[in-house]
């Protein structure tokens, strides 16, 4: 995976007596540092790049995030959702995938900020495990970033996993497309800590994953992890669908099944390749000639373009009966689709959210 | 057709800028194709935005110029068919770019087609399936003005029902009609 190296790291005062940044320091020293009193009106001057969002990811912010920390995953309207929570520690991030939907999602927002206030971010999620004894709770860094790719700077995530490996009613999920887990691997998570990655084969990762790991390397890492203690997940999400897909996923399926213990992986999700047409028109602007574009996607119920849906069912259908053969009992879910398609899928939907979300829980 | 004629058209018609924009960045040649047709059938812009995003993503997946796509004997038929009226005309040459846009798509819609036609169902039933076959569901709808008329309709949807081409229309809206051609 490619280094990260910032072309300057902007601290907001109050962030520079933080673990973060002396990490930050410590591990990209080579980097300027800039003091500001407020990120605000710097954080905007990638707009005057003729390409902003990539201009927004090349300088690194430090500040404290004044919200609040744990959030319930928006989900999609009148899909299936799978009840999760979610914890920003960071926002944007420095790899670049075509289809990335925080291109649409942080479009006003897109500087690459790491949040210093870790303390605060355990001291709120606390209050809310607390208060919740018994709800199970399905928790996930990696909605507006990703899990570990700034991991070798921030050691963010190092400071997370012991609170949350003490915690009996959480799974932390920890998404990412990178390979950065050298910091994290001498941690004891307790099994309360899955590291997931999002897998798609190297044909699609050399043309639409710009800057992540390469699958080999992600492979890798996961067997590391799961040598290491920690559960296992994978994300086959975005699939994406072009002639020769069907080898190409499959191969993939035999090599991760190969290298990883599926018995300890806690689940795997399947999505399509899905975008709002405002978030297409923006891929097309950045990157013209990416397959994506052409994909017979049409416009769903909720706002999202998709396979049509005959078509991603069959993939659906495909990639579940390859998994099955290889790790028949393993748990799967389709990530934001309708109850329709879960029905075609696998012959059932779930009833409601919580039950999706109480499947994921671990049984042991 | 020129720049200036391509501006005078989008204003005559009140085209958003944005729409003029992407027009405008189109190689020349594509861009002036594209005028020449919108030109002659007064399309709007409801319609032309479609008909770009798909001429785009067609030329861009299949490594071809637009202007090719719209010289081609099937576009020209059409647009010049003495038989068709100007919204016909549009009508069935978006038709056939959407059929370019979306190959598999437009065959699966046609075999569900054909097999609802097969039914040979009376004419107070109609059955439909949704754009672009999202949600997998047949859409069904009668109206009856008597519990016997009711009666008969029913009867004649339990026999559509019972034929093989019922399943066969859920298997393509399901996409599994594949499987059991593999088996
Ligand atoms: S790794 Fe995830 S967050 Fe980062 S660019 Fe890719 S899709 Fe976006």
């Amino acid at each position: 995976m490619e280094n990260f190296r910032p072309e300057e790291l902007i601290v907001e005062h109050g962030s520079e007596s933080s673990r973060i940044y002396a990490n930050l320091r410590r591990t990209l020293p080579q980097v300027p540092v800039k003091f500001v009193d407020d990120i605000g009106s710097d954080a905007n001057t990638h707009f005057a790049h003729r390409d902003p969002f990539g201009a927004a990811k090349k300088k690194l912010y430090l500040t404290r995030y004044k919200g609040d920390f744990f959030k319930k995953c928006p989900g999609s309207d009148g899909q299936v959702c799978c009840n999760y929570f979610v914890i920003n520690f960071a926002s944007n991030c420095p790899m670049d995938c075509s289809y990335c939907y925080l291109q649409e999602y942080l479009l006003d927002n897109a500087s690459l900020k790491v949040f210093s206030n870790v303390d605060d971010l355990i001291d709120e999620a606390d209050r809310t495990l607390q208060k919740h004894r018994g709800v199970f709770f399905r928790i996930g860094t990696g909605e507006i970033t990703d899990s570990l790719a700034l991991e070798p700077y921030t050691g963010m995530v190092r400071e997370l996993i012991p609170y949350f490996a003490e915690q009996l009613n959480v799974l932390l999920e920890l998404k990412t497309k990178s390979d950065c887990v050298d910091s994290i691997l001498d941690l004891d998570p307790k099994g309360r800590v899955v590291v997931a990655w999002s897998m798609n084969p190297q044909p699609v990762i050399d043309l639409d994953e710009r800057g992540t790991a390469s699958f080999d390397d992600r492979l890798v890492a996961a067997r590391r992890c799961q040598d290491a203690g920690y559960r296992l997940g994978f994300h086959f999400d975005p699939m994406i669908e072009y002639r020769g897909w069907e080898a190409d996923y499959q191969t993939m399926l035999e090599q991760i099944f190969a290298t990883i213990d599926w018995h300890r992986l806690s689940w795997l999700s399947l999505g399509v390749l899905r975008e709002t047409p405002r978030l297409k028109r923006m891929m097309r602007e950045r990157f013209p000639h990416s397959r994506l574009l052409t994909g017979e996607q049409v416009l769903c119920p909720d706002g999202k373009m998709r396979y049509f849906q005959p078509l991603r069912v069959e993939m659906y259908r495909k990639m579940v009966a390859w998994i099955r053969r290889a790790a028949p009992t393993v748990k799967i879910y389709l990530c934001m689709e309708s109850r329709d398609v879960w029905q075609q899928v696998f012959g059932f939907a779930p009833a409601c959210e919580k039950e999706l979300g109480n499947q994921m829980a671990p049984v042991d | 057709m020129s720049e200036s004629e391509i501006r005078a058209y989008a204003q005559g018609r009140g085209f958003h800028d944005q729409t003029l924009t992407r027009w405008l960045g189109w190689e020349r040649t594509d861009r002036d194709a594209l005028g020449e047709l919108a030109s002659g059938l007064k399309i709007g812009e409801n319609h032309l935005r479609d008909m770009m995003d798909w001429l785009e993503d067609t030329a861009s997946r299949d490594h071809a110029k637009i202007s090719q796509i719209l010289a081609t004997k099937a576009i020209s038929d059409l647009s010049t068919d003495p038989r068709l009226g100007r919204a016909d005309k549009v009508k069935r040459i978006k038709e056939h770019l959407r059929r370019l846009r979306f190959p598999r798509l437009a065959q699966t819609e046609d075999e569900i087609r054909t097999r609802i036609q097969s039914l040979k169902l009376h004419p107070e039933i109609r059955v439909s399936v949704p754009p672009g076959l999202e949600g997998g569901r047949l859409h069904v709808e009668f109206t009856a003005t008597s519990a016997t008329e009711l009666l008969t309709i029913a009867g004649k949807l339990r026999a559509a029902a019972e034929t093989s081409l019922a399943p066969e229309i859920f298997e393509l809206l399901a996409g599994t009609h594949r499987e059991k051609e593999r088996e």
